[in-house]
């Protein structure tokens, strides 16, 4: 028989930097240094021996691999936590990776408007990465992400990095200011009548909190972008991650097999889906 | 027909105690239950419809999955698949196509679940057929029938001073090689099938009653309490979690645990951080029933109730799926 599928292999955390104080970023290695070979948009079980597991999607690009994969994980639950805990050098059990990532394929030729809200980063900036990493092949690329405040957005090297480059439209904006805050203020929405698009010709990518996308997919929607080209990472309660579990089953969908990426043309009309 | 007199059945079951896991219904203080036995003078054999299904024989209710070891960065895991054969005797038709639908899951969908490949392949089922239907029963409606011998490995049936037996598959046909069989003229009546006939309503017409008020009426008075998928043969959702089950300096002994989890239950939903999708009782009785006749007939096959009607019966708030079944034929043929 095969390896158990619900059998973690074991991997080294290489580095664990503080992103906000509530956000951590893990640097992690599988044995050997062997590739995860995972997609933009999958997400892998950890497995803290003795605690448990979480779902946790892939923050870096297949493209920087290097040995190496990134988690970018918010401590709000048992594994989280403890997780927050552990220093480079440890050990977590890793499964996966597993469910549908984004499908780059179909993208590259567009232009590609990527709507993060929050930690809906996370998961956005593995394709965001690979994207710029595959610069020439896609069109414009816009950005536009919305944090609650200033002390909580992510990854802020890159973002400054990408609100530099003269190839991506990156805007930026919190909901609330402080005194450090110099740029724009806001909820996520108040950055898309800042740009404007060729709507047959873009892919939409957007991931947040439940709330959030609503309100996002009426912009998306507003400025025309067709149903088919609108790509959403949902979040589920997730415990086997291989579709047997029953958790994260959204009618007859299974969020960790057939998602959590989903187009909203597949979901639109789906209960209990958004 | 093939027959077996009471007698060499029992000496035939006290030899098979030794060397297999006998399951078969007993007497437990009163409940009748499928439980382990050590010879045939702790099995029933005239008796109803044991109270709980003999799902945790396959699917344990608790089950360790790995144990593990972890001494400093040193991890050691090993599975738990247990290799000795299992008979379970006395099985209710109803309880062995329970079998069938969770194996549209966890074995004809890709991955397939080894544990329960494993308990499935090291079990053998035998079947009592019920001579009659029981309070609550409604497996007629299913296609199936009391003494249905279709999701059985052997079927036996009582007759005047012994049983009727019925070798199904080959498996069947292994196990009872050494039963001393006889053959008599004639076969065995069949089974009361009186019971009342509920409505099935294609998957596709399900979806026609999502927001209905059905939902309101039968889910407002749930009280979560679970024990409908406790007793269910077919409900199949599970938690994965580890217990630390020893600890000292430089080492640490773990289990990873596989329990029942349902759909009812209030957490079932709940993402960390605290945003369930499901939040109200209605929500979750509709998800119930949904996966039961839409959902998992559409993603899998074969509809997720057989009929066995423990859940009618044991409901405290009398929340009645042969009800559900009336009232969702009503609403779309209204």
């Amino acid at each position: 028989m095969t390896t158990s599928i619900y059998q973690p292999e074991m991997a080294r955390l290489v580095n664990v930097e503080q992103m906000t104080a509530l956000e951590k970023l893990f640097t992690v290695e599988l044995p050997g240094g062997h590739s995860l070979g995972h997609a933009p948009g999958q997400f892998v079980m950890v497995s803290l021996l003795g605690i448990g597991e979480a779902p946790i999607s892939i923050t870096s690009s297949p493209s920087r691999s290097n040995g190496h994969f990134e988690l970018c994980v918010r401590r709000v639950g048992d594994v989280t936590n403890a997780l927050h805990k552990m220093e480079a050098g440890e050990y977590i059990g890793i499964r996966g990776p597993f469910g549908h990532g984004f499908p780059i394929e179909k993208m590259r030729g567009k232009d590609v408007l990527f709507a993060p809200g929050g930690l809906g980063l996370a998961p956005l900036r593995s394709l965001i990465n690979q994207v710029l990493d595959e610069r020439g092949l896609f069109g414009r690329v816009i950005i536009l992400y919305g944090a609650k405040r200033p002390s909580e957005l992510l990854f802020r090297d890159e973002l400054e990095e990408w609100v530099a480059r003269d190839d991506v439209e990156c805007f930026i904006t919190v909901d609330r200011g402080d005194d450090t805050w110099e740029g724009h203020v806001g909820v996520i929405t108040t950055l898309f009548p800042q740009v404007s698009v060729n709507p047959r010709n873009t892919v939409a990518v957007t991931c947040g909190p439940p709330i959030m996308y609503r309100f996002v997919l009426m912009e998306l929607l507003g400025k025309g972008i067709p149903e088919t080209q609108i790509y959403l990472s949902l979040e589920r309660r997730m415990k086997c991650g291989v579709g047997k579990c029953g958790h994260c089953q959204i009618n007859n969908l299974y969020c960790c097999q057939d998602g959590p990426v989903f187009t909203y043309a597949q979901i639109k009309g789906v209960e209990e889906a958004l | 027909m093939k027959y077996v007199t009471l007698d060499n059945l029992k000496k035939w079951l006290d030899d098979l105690a030794q060397e297999v896991d006998l399951v078969a219904p007993r007497d437990v203080d009163g409940h009748v239950l499928y439980r382990p036995v050590a010879s045939s003078a702790e099995i029933l054999f005239e008796y109803q419809r044991p109270e709980l299904s003999a799902k945790e024989f396959i699917f344990p209710d608790t089950e360790v999955l790995l144990r593990i070891e972890k001494r400093r960065n040193e991890v050691k895991q090993e599975e738990v698949l247990p290799e000795r054969k299992q008979v379970i005797f006395g099985l209710r038709p109803c309880d062995a196509h329970g079998f069938e639908v969770i194996d549209a899951l966890f074995l004809e969908q890709e991955p397939p679940d080894k544990y329960y490949a494993n308990h499935r392949q090291r079990t053998t089922l035998v079947g009592m057929a019920c001579p009659q239907m029981w309070e609550g029963c409604f497996c007629t409606s299913f296609g199936s029938g009391p003494d249905d011998p279709s999701h059985l490995d052997v079927m036996l049936r009582e007759v005047e001073g012994g049983y009727a037996v019925e070798v199904v598959t080959e498996k069947g046909a292994a196990l009872v090689a050494d039963l001393p069989l006889e053959e008599r003229p004639g076969e065995p009546p069949p089974a009361v099938a009186d019971g009342e006939q509920y409505p099935v309503v294609s998957p596709k017409q399900w979806r026609e009653v999502f927001n209905d008020q059905i939902w309101m009426r039968h889910g407002e008075r749930c009280l979560s309490c679970r024990i409908c998928t406790y007793v269910c043969p077919t409900c199949r959702c599970f938690d994965l979690t580890d217990r630390v089950v020893e600890e000292r300096p430089g080492l640490v002994r773990i289990e990873r645990i596989r329990v029942w989890d349902a759909c009812t239950s209030t957490n079932y939903r709940r993402a960390a951080g605290g945003h369930n999708s499901r939040p109200t009782k209605p929500d979750r009785i509709r998800n119930r029933f949904f996966c039961k006749f839409c959902y998992y007939p559409e993603d899998f096959g074969p509809l997720g109730c057989v009929g066995c009607g423990r859940c009618v019966v044991s409901c405290p708030v009398d929340i009645d799926i042969r009800e559900i079944m009336v009232d969702v034929a009503q609403a779309v043929s209204g």
